[in-house]
C-alpha cells in the first residue's frame, strides 16, 4: 500500500486547473518536477494543508487526512524563503517543532541536528546573522526536528547560487538516508531532481505527464513533453525517415548520435545529407547543431568540427535501441 | 487560505465592535440632536452660508496641501538621493513634527510672527520702527499654519516613499543622455505620481478639519471652517440643534471625500531593494547645507520662540515667574497646571494604551483578510471632525444619569481613544504587510496553531511599529485639544487646553512655560517610538 495517496486532487483558478493522482511509497524521496506554473507549489500546498480549498482526498498511512487541520497532519515542510522565524534566535527555531522531546533533552537534540548539517554551535546566532545557506539548512533540521511522518521540499535550493545548491542536495539526500524519513521535493531543475530523487513526477498544466525513475524518464520518456523536459534532445517525424505517414517521432539524444558510418553491427537509423548549423562548447564536448529535412537535430562530439563539415552534407547514425517512437 | 483567517477575523472582532460602538454614539447623538429638532437638518443644507463655508473649507484645505506637498517634492528629492552629515537629524526632526500638536504651532506663530511678535519687534529694532509684516488673523496665516504642521509631514512620506523606490530607471535615463531635469519630470514624477496624490490626500484630511488654527490665527468668521462654525454655534450662539446638523453636513462631506480619494486603499508593495545614497560633494555638499538651513529656519524659529517666551518677557528680562506659578499650583479658572500635566499624561498613556493594542489586532486582522472593510471603518473616526466627535459625546454625557469626575475621564478618554485609532492602525498596518504570511504557515506545520504563532512569532515582529504607534498615539492625545474643548464641563482640563485658555488671557509665558513641558514630553515620546529601530524585522 502506498504511504502517501492523492486521489483525484482538484483545484480550479481562473486560468489553471490543478487536476491530479499518484502515490509515494513510504521511505521514497519523490520529486516533482515541472515548469514554473506547473501546480507543482499548489499541490504541495494542498498536501500539507496550507491551501485548504481542494477537493479528492489525500491519504497519508492509510488514514484520510484531507480535511485536517495542518497541526494535527504532523506533514513537514521547507520553504523556498526558509520562512525562519525572526523572532526567535536558531535554537528557539529549532525547538518550536519539539513537541515530544522532553524539555531537558531539547537541547542537546538540537546540537546532534546542528551538527548533522556542519552547524554545530549555531545555537545562539540570530537568524538575521544567517547567511543563504545557513538558513535554508537550519529550515531543514527545524522541520526534522518535529518529527514529521512526511516532509516536503518547495524549491528549498533555488534562492541559492550553484555550488551551493549542489552541496545542500547531498546534504538533503544524507538526510533523507539517515532518517529515512519520506519526502516530496519540488523543483524546475532537472539536474537536482536527477541527482536526489528515487522516482521523478513530471507536472504539465496541472497535470501528471510521467512519472519513473530518473534513468526511465530520461532513456525511455512516454512524451515529447518528458522527452525534452528531460534532457536535450531531437525530435524527427517518422515521415521523413521512411516515408511512414503516421503521426509519429523519432526521438534522441545527443550524446547518443554519432557522425559517419556506424561502428556497431547493431541496428542504425542513418540519417544521410544533414547538414550543419552551428556548434557550441559545452565543457564535456560539442554540441552541434544540424539540419535534417527542415528538422533540426543535436548531435554530441569529443572532437571540435571542422569548417569543411560545414561546406558539405553530412551523415549520423544513431543505434536503434537508443531510440523511442513518441506520439505526437 | 485555511483556518487562521478566521482566527484574525476573531481576534478583531472585539477591536472593531469597540470601535463601531464608540464611534457611533456619539454620532448617533448628533443624529438624534438634529433630527429631533424641526427641521433643522433641512434647513442647514438648504442655507447658502453652509455651502459657503463648504467651499472655504475645501480651498484652504487643498491649498495647505498642494503647497505642503509642493513645497516637499525637491526637499524630498535632494535628501533622498544625497547623504550628507545632519541628513538624519533632518529627517528625524519633519518625522518628529508629524506629532506635534497644532496648539504649539498656534502659540509658536503668535509670538513669533505676531503683530508683535519677534519677527516684528526684529524689523522695528532695525528700521526704527518703520518696517513691520502683518501674517497673522489672516487667510495666509491659517495657510502658512497649516503649510508649516503639513510640510514634514509631506517632506517625511515622499522623502521615505522615493527611498524605497530603486533609482535604476533614473540611472538609465541618465545613461541615455537625458538631463536631470528630464529624468526628473519623465521618469520620477510619472512613477511617484501615486504616492504624491496620497501625500496630498492625507494633508487634504488633516486640514479639512482645521479647527484650533482657523479659530486662533484666522482671526475673522469670514474663515471660519465648517469645525469651528460648528464650536461656535454650540458654545458662543448656544444652538446645539444646528451645529449638529452642521456635524452631519460635515460628516457626509468627509465620507464623501474618503471614498472619492480612496483612502485606506490598499498601499502598492514598495520594492525591497533600496537605492544607493550618493555623498554629497562639491555643488550638491552646499546644496544639501542650504536646503537644511532652510528647512531648519523654516520649522525652529516658531519652537525656539516658545522656549524664550518661557524663561524670558517680552522685554528680554529673564524670569522664572511661569515655572513658579506651575509649581505653587496657581490657578487659571478652576485647573492647575500641574493637575494639567497630569492629566494629559495619564489621559494620554491611557487611549495610546488601549488604542494600540486595539490597532494591533485590527492591523493584522485587515492585512490577513484583506478586508476593506476594516480600514474603511477604522478611518471613518477620520471623517467625524475631533470637534464634532467632542459634540457627540457631550451629548451623551449631558443624558447621563451620573456626572462625576469619573465619567468625565471616560468620556474624556472614549474621543482621545477614537481620535487617535486610525492613526494607530496607520501605524501597524505596515507592520502587519511586512510579516510574511508563511511563518504563521510554517509554525502551524510544525504543530502551533494561530494563537502561539500569533503570540510567539508575529506579535514579537510587530513591536517596533507597537511602539511607534504608541508613541504616535501619545503625542497626537497629549496635543489634542478640539474634542477636549468641545467637552469642556471644565473637569478635564489639559496642557493644550490651559494653553489654549492662557493664550485667550495674553499670557503668552505661562502658555509657554506649559507648551515646553508638553514639547518636552512629546519629544521624549517620540524619542521613546523611535529607539530600537526595527528589531526583529523580516528580512
Amino acid at each position: 500500500m502506498p504511504y502517501l495517496e492523492c486521489r483525484d486532487l482538484r483545484r480550479v483558478f481562473h486560468h489553471f486547473t490543478l487536476d491530479i493522482s499518484f502515490s509515494v511509497d513510504e521511505g521514497e524521496l519523490m520529486c516533482i518536477l515541472g515548469p514554473s506554473g506547473s501546480g507543482k507549489s499548489t499541490l504541495l500546498g494542498a498536501i500539507s494543508g496550507t491551501d485548504g480549498s481542494i477537493s479528492g482526498q489525500i491519504l497519508l498511512d492509510g488514514q484520510d487526512i484531507t480535511c485536517m487541520p495542518i497541526q494535527k497532519r504532523r506533514i513537514g515542510m521547507v520553504f523556498q524563503d526558509f520562512s525562519l522565524f525572526p523572532s526567535m534566535d536558531v535554537e528557539r527555531n529549532i525547538m518550536y517543532g519539539m513537541r515530544d522531546v522532553p524539555e531537558s533533552e531539547k537541547h542537546a537534540e538540537v546540537e546532534r541536528l546542528l551538527d548533522m548539517v556542519d552547524l554545530a554551535g549555531y545555537g545562539s546566532r540570530q537568524v538575521h546573522e544567517l547567511s543563504g545557506g545557513e538558513a535554508q539548512r537550519i529550515a531543514l533540521v527545524r522541520a526534522v526536528a518535529a518529527k514529521p511522518r512526511m516532509l516536503l521540499l518547495d524549491e528549498p535550493l533555488s534562492a541559492l547560487d550553484a555550488p551551493l545548491r549542489k552541496k545542500l542536495r547531498t546534504m538533503i539526500r544524507q538526510i533523507h538516508d539517515r532518517t529515512g524519513i519520506t519526502m516530496l521535493y519540488v523543483t524546475h531543475d532537472r539536474e537536482e531532481a536527477f541527482s536526489i530523487a528515487d522516482r521523478i513526477m513530471i507536472m504539465r498544466g496541472g497535470k501528471l505527464e510521467a512519472a519513473g525513475t530518473p534513468e526511465e524518464l530520461y532513456i525511455h520518456p512516454s512524451n515529447l513533453f518528458t522527452a525534452f523536459f528531460t534532457g536535450e534532445g531531437s525530435s524527427i517525424p517518422m515521415s521523413c525517415i521512411d516515408g511512414d505517414d503516421s503521426e509519429k517521432t523519432l526521438f534522441f539524444r545527443p550524446e547518443d548520435a554519432v557522425f559517419g558510418n556506424p561502428v556497431s553491427l547493431e541496428p542504425h537509423i542513418i540519417l544521410k545529407g544533414a547538414s550543419m548549423e552551428s556548434h557550441e562548447y559545452t565543457g564535456s564536448g560539442y554540441l552541434v547543431r544540424l539540419s535534417y529535412k527542415g528538422c533540426p537535430i543535436l548531435v554530441m562530439t569529443r572532437k571540435k568540427p571542422a569548417q569543411q563539415w560545414a561546406d558539405a552534407p553530412v551523415q549520423v547514425c544513431i543505434p536503434k535501441d537508443r531510440t523511442v517512437i513518441l506520439n505526437g | 487560505m485555511t483556518g487562521h483567517d478566521g482566527f484574525y477575523r476573531r481576534k478583531a472582532l472585539p477591536a472593531l465592535i469597540v470601535t463601531a460602538v464608540v464611534f457611533i454614539l456619539p454620532m448617533g447623538a448628533v443624529f438624534l440632536k438634529a433630527f429631533t429638532s424641526s427641521g433643522e437638518p433641512l434647513r442647514t443644507f438648504a442655507d447658502p452660508y453652509t455651502w459657503k463655508l463648504l467651499g472655504f473649507t475645501v480651498w484652504e484645505s487643498f491649498l495647505s496641501a498642494l503647497l505642503s506637498v509642493l513645497l516637499a517634492i525637491p526637499f524630498s528629492v535632494f535628501f533622498s538621493r544625497y547623504t550628507f552629515f545632519g541628513r538624519r537629524a533632518i529627517l528625524t526632526m519633519s518625522d518628529a513634527a508629524f506629532a506635534l500638536p497644532a496648539v504649539l504651532a498656534v502659540l509658536g506663530f503668535v509670538i513669533y510672527y505676531g503683530n508683535n511678535g519677534m519677527v516684528n519687534s526684529a524689523l522695528a529694532s532695525v528700521s526704527g520702527g518703520r518696517w513691520s509684516v502683518k501674517i497673522l488673523y489672516s487667510f495666509k496665516a491659517i495657510i502658512l499654519a497649516h503649510v508649516y504642521l503639513n510640510f514634514p509631514v509631506a517632506f517625511s512620506l515622499i522623502t521615505s516613499a522615493l527611498s524605497s523606490m530603486p533609482d535604476t530607471e533614473e540611472r538609465a535615463s541618465e545613461l541615455l543622455g537625458a538631463s536631470g531635469f528630464r529624468t526628473f519630470f519623465r521618469i520620477t514624477l510619472p512613477k511617484t505620481w501615486g504616492m504624491l496624490l496620497a501625500s496630498f490626500t492625507l494633508i487634504f484630511l488633516f486640514c479639512f478639519p482645521s479647527f484650533l488654527i482657523v479659530m486662533s490665527l484666522g482671526g475673522n468668521p469670514r474663515y471660519f471652517t465648517m469645525e469651528a462654525e460648528i464650536y461656535k454655534r454650540t458654545y458662543t450662539d448656544v444652538n446645539p440643534a444646528s451645529s449638529a446638523a452642521l456635524a452631519i453636513f460635515s460628516f457626509i462631506i468627509m465620507v464623501i471625500l474618503l471614498v472619492i480619494t480612496g483612502y485606506g486603499r490598499e498601499e502598492k508593495r514598495v520594492s525591497r531593494r533600496r537605492r544607493v545614497l550618493l555623498k554629497a560633494t562639491g555643488k550638491t555638499r552646499v546644496l544639501a547645507i542650504v536646503l537644511s538651513v532652510v528647512i531648519f529656519l523654516f520649522m525652529a524659529p516658531p519652537m525656539l520662540s516658545i522656549l524664550y517666551r518661557a524663561f524670558f518677557t517680552k522685554d528680554g528680562t529673564f524670569t522664572l515667574k511661569a515655572w513658579t506659578a506651575i509649581a505653587a499650583r496657581s490657578r487659571t479658572g478652576t485647573a492647575t497646571s500641574l493637575g494639567a500635566v497630569l492629566n494629559s499624561l495619564l489621559v494620554a498613556a491611557a487611549s495610546a494604551f488601549i488604542a494600540t493594542n486595539m490597532a494591533s489586532v485590527i492591523a493584522m486582522g485587515a492585512v490577513r483578510t484583506k478586508s476593506r472593510f476594516t480600514t474603511l471603518l477604522t478611518s471613518l473616526p477620520m471623517a467625524i471632525g475631533s470637534v464634532s466627535m467632542g459634540l457627540g459625546f457631550s451629548f451623551i454625557a449631558s443624558r447621563m444619569p451620573v456626572r462625576n469626575i469619573i465619567t468625565s475621564y471616560v468620556i474624556v478618554l472614549a474621543a482621545h481613544t477614537v481620535v487617535v485609532l486610525p492613526f494607530a492602525v496607520r501605524s501597524i498596518v505596515p507592520g502587519a504587510r511586512r510579516i510574511p504570511e508563511r511563518l504563521a504557515l510554517a509554525a502551524q506545520t510544525l504543530g502551533g496553531d494561530s494563537k502561539e504563532a500569533y503570540r510567539l512569532i508575529e506579535r514579537p515582529l510587530l513591536k517596533p511599529y507597537r511602539r511607534r504607534a504608541f508613541a504616535f498615539s501619545f503625542a497626537l492625545s497629549l496635543g489634542e485639544v478640539n474634542a477636549t474643548l468641545a467637552l469642556s464641563e471644565g473637569r478635564v482640563t489639559t496642557i493644550p487646553i490651559l494653553i489654549y485658555k492662557m493664550m485667550n488671557q495674553y499670557n503668552y509665558q505661562g502658555a509657554s512655560a506649559l507648551a515646553v513641558i508638553l514639547l518636552t514630553i512629546a519629544i521624549i515620546v517620540f524619542a521613546i517610538g523611535e529607539t530600537g529601530g526595527d528589531d526583529n524585522a523580516v528580512s
